[in-house]
């Protein structure tokens, strides 16, 4: 299993944050896969300072953010239309990578991009949605409601408890 | 109502090149909701955004900038490398149903929306396209990216799907 991405979004649509472990292009100095930050992709000021500063294989991790919600935005709608306003859309997959989908009730909405072979990911979603954002983002006092801009979302405590719970995944 | 271990086909929808819906039909009362017409052709339209656009999510690909590299690169035995086709969405799973899309070579994309619980539809899949190749594009009065009014078409899918749904 695989996980190349993570990304949050907030109820008003924006990205507040972003996480990739996109494995270094066939580097031989490289070894294991690279990890790469990018927190509020929405300041997008230096995007090609962050390029040149990673491996990854992507260069605007803010594009793609607005390409996903625009994708999971649709592909919510449509099986709400089909399926009743109890349906909920779970994931994708296609030839290269599956994508999964967990919302939340307050509209915060959970994405990740792991291999074809993985399977349902809607509980670890959800494990990351309790154990790390409730615990380490909404309990924070210092910590605002909205998070414009991803502010508050970026703590030590969060970054560390996401980057290991991946990690035990994998 | 349903019994978990048969396949159930719910509907079919073709979708042309262009976006634009074709062929929209179901076959089991309980399944999806009813939409009016209009609703079908704006979801078919955006479906087809939808799946341009997972197509570039990839999250392995080079940028098309990178690419004219790979693609002039020679394999071993000096035959041209071709970067894989992108690919778009294959499956959509939700707590109600589940949906294969199946891409034809011409850009005629084949939604296919089954039960949740079944994994492998890939077979029920190719026999539509086989029947959708033989009764509606060998019909001399068809008309290409204009909607499937074939009343063979319309039959034999129909007591195709039956077969599946009784069995």
């Amino acid at each position: 299993m695989v996980v190349y991405s993570f990304y949050i979004f907030d109820r008003h649509t924006e990205c507040i944050y972003s996480k990739t472990w996109l494995p270094t292009s066939s580097d031989p100095s490289g070894g294991g896969p690279g990890t790469t930050t990018a927190t509020a992709p929405t300041n997008t000021g230096t995007p090609h300072n962050h390029y040149n500063t990673t491996t990854a294989l992507r260069p605007s991790t803010a594009d793609d953010a607005k390409l996903i919600f625009g994708a999971v935005f649709s592909l919510r709608n449509m099986v709400r239309k089909l399926g009743g306003d109890d349906d909920a859309f779970v994931s994708y997959r296609t030839a290269h990578y599956k994508l999964h989908y967990y919302e939340t009730a307050s509209s915060l909405r959970l994405v990740m991009l792991t291999d074809t072979a993985t399977l349902s990911m809607r509980n670890v979603l959800h494990q990351i949605y309790i154990n790390l954002w409730v615990e380490y983002v909404v309990k924070n006092p210092l910590s605002p409601v909205e998070h414009k801009g991803g502010v508050g979302v970026r703590n030590e405590l969060f970054e560390l408890g996401l980057d290991q719970f991946i990690r035990g995944l994998i | 109502m349903k019994l978990p271990s048969c396949l159930t086909v719910l509907a079919l929808i073709i979708i042309n090149k262009a976006g634009g819906l074709i062929y929209n039909r179901s076959f089991h009362e309980a399944g999806l909701n009813k939409l009016n017409t209009n609703d079908y052709l704006v979801l078919a339209g955006t479906f087809h955004g939808v799946h341009a656009i997972t197509a570039r999510l990839n999250p392995l690909k080079p940028r098309p900038g990178n690419r004219s590299s790979t693609a002039s690169s020679s394999g071993p035995g000096g035959l041209l490398i071709r970067p894989e086709p992108p690919s778009g969405l294959e499956v959509l799973e939700s707590e109600n149903f589940r949906m294969q899309c199946f891409t034809t070579l011409t850009g005629v994309k084949f939604l296919l929306f089954t039960d949740p619980t079944q994994a492998n539809v890939d077979l029920t899949m190719r026999r539509v396209y086989d029947m959708y190749t033989d009764y509606v594009m060998k019909n001399p009065f068809y008309q290409l990216e204009m909607p499937v009014r074939c009343d063979m078409f319309d039959r034999k899918l129909g007591s195709y799907i039956r077969e599946i749904n009784n069995r």
